[in-house]
Order: structure tokens, then sequence, then C-alpha cells
């Protein structure tokens, strides 16, 4: 079993980081990821929790030996997500786990965003990640641990950058969306 | 905005996404909770399940809703509920 832990400061503030989740994908930095499917999502109305979940379409390239030793080809990957936000807390908690290859290989990550402690315009990020190989991979359960962490630490450093890139976009969207609002007021006062 | 997993069902997807975005940042972040967007994301979601059901991915689902069932966060763990206070 290998573990993964990382945080990180994001620039802006919980809510716009929040919204910009939804948005995370495409991009240019994140190309493994295929698609991203909302399979359900249910609100509660007392403690304005939003719960999402999620079906992501992943294809990793994979070296030959590794291959090998999964028996796979390198077709779509599949992961389930489930995704909580706290409006009131605000907290983004997500948990996801690998659907295909589950038997020989499970990666289950867990991430949050919630406001900054020392800076609540800030939002910081954890995330963590258990990766074990299956019992039907005793022999080479290291050499597929060792890869698949690594692979985890490099699809994290490039899901950080382009999550960032993504924030970078949202935040100028959003400041034009909210001047055309304000300029939509202020025409409507002006009759 | 991305595709889905069924191409049949990415412009449904795309609309459906569209709306809630909307709704998440003008509604949901403000407290509004009045859900919206429910009908896109009926037809939405009725073209994914033929996609899942084509490509096996509902049997997938099945097998790890048994352990962590919608909504929940854990999946095979103990449920830890911090939020039993108050």
């Amino acid at each position: 079993m290998k573990l993964f832990k990382s945080v990180h400061d994001f620039q802006y503030e919980w809510s716009l980081v929040s919204a910009a989740n939804w948005q995370k994908y495409p991009n240019e930095h994140c190309t493994h990821v295929h698609a991203v499917d909302v399979l359900d999502r249910r609100l509660d109305p007392e403690t304005g929790v939003l719960t999402t979940e999620r079906l992501i379409t992943v294809n990793q390239s994979v070296p030959r030996l590794i291959m090998k030793l999964l028996g796979g080809d390198s077709n779509a990957q599949y992961v389930r997500e489930i995704s909580i936000i706290d409006p009131k807390k605000k907290t983004l908690t997500m948990r996801s786990q690998n659907l295909t290859m589950s038997n020989l290989l499970s990666v289950e990550e867990e991430i949050e965003y919630s406001v900054h402690p020392e800076d609540s315009n800030k939002t910081q990020f954890s995330q963590q990640a258990t990766i074990s190989a299956g019992s039907m991979m005793t022999r080479w359960a290291s050499v597929l641990e060792d890869f698949s962490i690594k692979r985890f630490q490099q699809n994290a450093a490039v899901g950080r950058e382009g999550f960032s890139k993504v924030l970078e976009r949202f935040v100028v969207m959003a400041e034009a969306s909210q001047q055309e609002q304000q300029k939509n007021i202020k025409s409507n006062n002006d009759h | 905005m991305s595709s889905s997993v069924g191409p049949d069902c990415t412009e449904l997807k795309q609309k459906y996404d569209n709306c809630f975005n909307k709704w998440y940042s003008e509604k949901f972040l403000k407290g509004d909770t009045t859900p919206e967007c429910e009908d896109l994301f009926k037809d939405y979601r009725a073209c994914v399940m033929v996609t899942l059901k084509e490509k096996g991915i509902d049997k997938l689902l099945d097998e790890s809703r048994k352990e962590a069932p919608f909504p929940s966060t854990s999946f095979g763990e103990n449920n830890n509920n911090d939020n039993k206070q108050s």
C-alpha cells in the first residue's frame, strides 16, 4: 500500500474555487481526462448541502510492463467520484475510487477545498490518496504500487496546474459578468 | 466544456452543465436552495444511462454503490458523522 499526501493553496476565495471546480475539465494539462458525467445530484433542503455523484472517464498511457501485469489494454478507465459541498461551512470534499481493474489495483483519493485558515481570500487544497495492489498481484504489488504512486503524483501536479489556469479564466469571466449585471441594474434604474 | 462518456449525450450534457453552473454561482452560493435544471438533467441522464449499460459501466457502479451508496462520503469505511452535534 502506498500513500500520497499534498497540501496546496489557491489564491482565490472558496466560493469561486468551488464553482470553478465544476469547470475543471477539459484543460490542456489534464489530457488524460476524456469525459465527465454527472450521474446523480441531491440538494438537502435543510442543511443546504449539495451531494453529487460523477463518473470520470480517463485514458492512462501505461508502460508495457505494467500493461502486461494488469492484463488490460489502454482502453478507457472509469472512476466514481462523490463530492459534498457545504456552502455554510465552505467545504468541498471529494472522494473517488477506480471502478475498472479494482481487483488488481485500488486507487482511493480524497480531496478537500476549504477556506484557508490564515487568509479567508485564499483556498486550501488538500489531497490524499491510498494506492494498493490487489491480492492477485502479490508478486508484483510493489512494482505496480510504485508506478501508480508516481503516476498519481504526475497527475496531481498537472491537475493543480490545469485548475490554476481554469481559475484564472474563471475569475475574468466572473468579473465581466458582474460588471454586465451592474450595468443592467444601472440602466434599469435610469428609466 | 467536458464531453460525456456517451458522445451522443454531450450536447444534452452541456445544456445541463450550463444551467447548473449558472444556478450554482447565482443561486446556490447565495443561499438559495430552490433546485433548478431538473428537466435538463432528466434528459441528459436518460441518455447517459443507455451508454453506461452498453459499456457495462452500470455493473461496475452497482458494485461500488453496494459498498458506498449515494449519498455517502465513504467508500467501505465507517462513516464519521462529525455533524452529529447540535
